[in-house]
């Protein structure tokens, strides 16, 4: 067995290692690489029939918040994942897209269908207001404007009582309707949110294999060599936060009518950090760790429900936990800057290198 | 007029307190060179320490003062070991999710430990107000204003004159210089953590008897709020900091005249925002440590 680390002992990560060169190993994966669309298919056509083996909207419910949270996760995964830009203030673009939303809905009267595109370009719009004043610094301004934009996002919802009907929220959001057809139950929600979420996934899987995600991902790895290399960095982080915003933009505009009433309380900064211990736990730079993540957590904090406080408590261990030994995430790019943790050989052989946080 | 340039006092002693929350900060991020999340919740330690110490003793300030700073620099210790020492040569995010995973467990463990609602603070300091033309002042104001004045200049006496002091700005300038000159600069960058720790501890127990109350949630706007004092200086230049936490609690105080009270923490980021786009690396043209 080769040695992959410097350390004396046979760690997870080398057993991990050794059975990926076994020949059982290669054999599924490359069953897996040619059979792909099919087995994707055969996942989705299974997620399609599943609410008709259960008739508990409790754990129907629950998947829903996990799609919602994988298309959350998965827009903050564009921005911090690939591009390696550092945003925080994902609870905020989620705050204006539901809120948009909600504003149309009942104040304008207007077709779900026509505010779902509009809630989340005006989502975009806002995210690159949020992007503008920091293109050009190093990534940790860009967290805190995010940050604070979070806040301001929250505050201006609280306090703009005519728009937002401020504390008491806005109640009443009408249900999307479908070719005559009201989507209302959970059950009905469930279609919904999968077919958002799989939108989500091959648009962006689109996206990052084209020229533009290949883009962001030089920036991600080094910047300084994208643009030598004729990227134009700015222009490309911008496009990239206005992509991740637009999404979390469609997630809050399909989630205000499944709730029917939303409030500023929805979109504190701890919903913030959900998003992201999701996505650090599920993984960063692949598609399918902020789903893993989203699962994972969805399914901790049912399973946590009783011991109510203690789950931020495990939340904050669990970042910490994947800092300290896989800073990438479970199922993060483990070929990449994410995956890079303290001192290890490929640092110190490795000249001297400034990376942006 | 009169309401104006009384609110001008409140925001001096507030920006007073903000200062020592900067000055902390920059401390903290010129040492370590990485950018930290939790200096909120090290403030927030600060004011419970103080709280309870109040509760045994009395209104012992001083004691208060000692208690807060060494509880919050005992906190700093434990932030360095988890999230700064594996990381020097990691990625800049590492670390910094680290921290934010770090506040996430200090802020839900306080709202364990210390319940998650409002605590009243004993009076420390007797209300008496002194009236000097129309300015009306508190002692309490003045208390809190001499205390952060003492605490730089104590500061400053530190990094100037004594060897420790030094060393601090040595490793804040260039920290491989300093490792071959003979500092042991992962127990400097240790102490100068704590140091700067201890010193937001101290701002939490200015800022828990100036409001009267405490909560175990009131770290996050506050450590936004040193970091938006903080980026006036590049986030490493002391006295700059200092300023722009003076500012911040100037201009907040001046604007929520203006508007209502509910918009306060909107200045501080109006504040940084403003800053980061006249002026993104600070005001500060010497060299210095890069974050």
């Amino acid at each position: 067995m080769k040695r992959t680390s410097d350390s004396k002992w046979v760690t997870p990560a080398m057993l991990i290692a050794s059975y990926k060169k076994s020949p059982q190993a290669q054999a599924i994966e490359r069953f897996y690489h040619k059979h792909r669309t099919v087995l994707m298919l055969i996942l989705i056509a299974f997620l399609c029939i599943f609410p008709f083996f259960t008739n508990k909207s409790y754990v129907l419910g629950v998947i829903c918040r996990i799609f919602l949270y994988s298309i959350l996760a998965g827009a903050l995964n564009t921005i911090n994942g690939y591009s390696g830009q550092f945003c925080l203030g994902i609870a905020g673009f989620f705050c204006v897209g539901a809120y948009s939303e909600a504003i149309l809905a009942t104040a304008a009267k207007m077709n779900f269908w026509v505010i779902l595109p509009i809630a989340g370009l005006l989502t975009a719009a806002i995210g690159l207001l949020v992007a503008l004043p920091t293109l050009k610094m190093q990534g940790i301004y860009l967290a805190i404007v995010t940050l604070g934009f979070s806040e301001i996002a929250r505050l201006i919802a609280l306090n703009w009582t005519s728009l937002t009907g401020g504390p008491m929220g806005i109640k009443g959001i009408p249900v999307p309707v479908i070719f005559g057809f009201a989507i209302r139950s959970t059950r009905h929600f469930y279609y919904l949110y999968l077919a958002v979420a799989i939108l989500f996934l091959v648009v962006t899987s689109r996206v990052i294999r084209s020229r533009i995600g290949r883009a962001w991902m030089s920036i991600r790895e080094d910047q300084l060599a994208a643009k030598s290399l004729g990227v134009y960095t700015s222009r490309y982080k911008a496009l990239n936060f206005m992509y991740g915003a637009f999404w979390a933009g469609i997630a809050g505009a399909i989630y205000a009518p499944y709730v029917r009433f939303i409030d500023s309380t929805y979109f504190t900064l701890d919903e913030g950090w959900n998003i992201l211990s999701m996505m650090i736990i599920g993984g960063q730079g692949t598609l399918v760790g902020p789903i893993v993540g989203s699962v994972i957590v969805n399914y901790l904090t049912e399973l946590l429900r009783p011991i109510g406080q203690w789950r931020l408590v495990a939340y904050a261990l669990l970042i910490i936990v994947m800092m300290w030994w896989r800073p990438q995430g479970l199922a993060g790019a483990s070929n990449s800057i994410v995956a890079v943790k303290g001192d290890t050989k490929l640092r110190k052989n490795s000249p001297r290198k400034e990376v942006q946080a | 007029m009169d309401y104006f340039l009384n609110q001008l006092i409140n925001g001096i002693c507030q920006g007073a307190i903000y200062a020592l929350m900067a000055i902390g900060y920059s401390v903290v991020v010129g040492v370590v060179g990485m950018v930290t999340f939790t200096h909120g919740e090290v403030i927030m330690i600060g004011a419970f320490a103080a709280y309870y110490m109040f509760f045994l003793s009395g209104n012992q300030i001083l004691l208060g003062l000692v208690v807060s700073f060494l509880a919050s620099g005992v906190l700093g210790y434990f932030v360095y070991k988890v999230c700064y020492e594996r990381f020097f040569n990691a990625p800049r995010h590492v670390s910094l999710l680290c921290t934010i995973g770090f506040s996430m467990l200090i802020k839900n463990l306080g709202q364990i430990i210390f319940g998650p609602n409002q605590k009243p603070m004993l009076d420390v300091v007797q209300q008496n107000f002194f009236k000097i033309g129309v300015v009306q002042i508190s002692q309490l104001q003045i208390v809190i204003i001499l205390t952060v004045v003492i605490m730089a200049s104590l500061l400053s006496i530190v990094f100037n004159k004594t060897k420790f002091g030094i060393m601090l700005k040595a490793v804040s300038q260039d920290k491989t210089a300093s490792y071959m000159v003979g500092i042991d600069v992962k127990k400097v960058a240790m102490l100068g953590n704590c140091l700067g720790c201890g010193l937001g501890g101290i701002a939490g127990l200015l800022l828990a008897i100036y409001y009267q109350t405490l909560q175990a949630t009131m770290g996050g706007p506050l450590g936004m709020k040193a970091f938006a004092s903080s980026v006036l200086g590049g986030l490493t230049d002391v006295r700059f900091s200092a300023l722009g936490g003076l500012c911040i609690g100037i201009i907040e105080n001046l604007g929520i005249t203006i508007s209502s009270a509910s918009f306060r923490d909107m200045f501080a980021f109006g504040f940084l925002i403003l800053v980061l786009i006249i002026r993104p690396q600070g005001f500060v043209s010497k060299k210095g440590a890069k974050v």
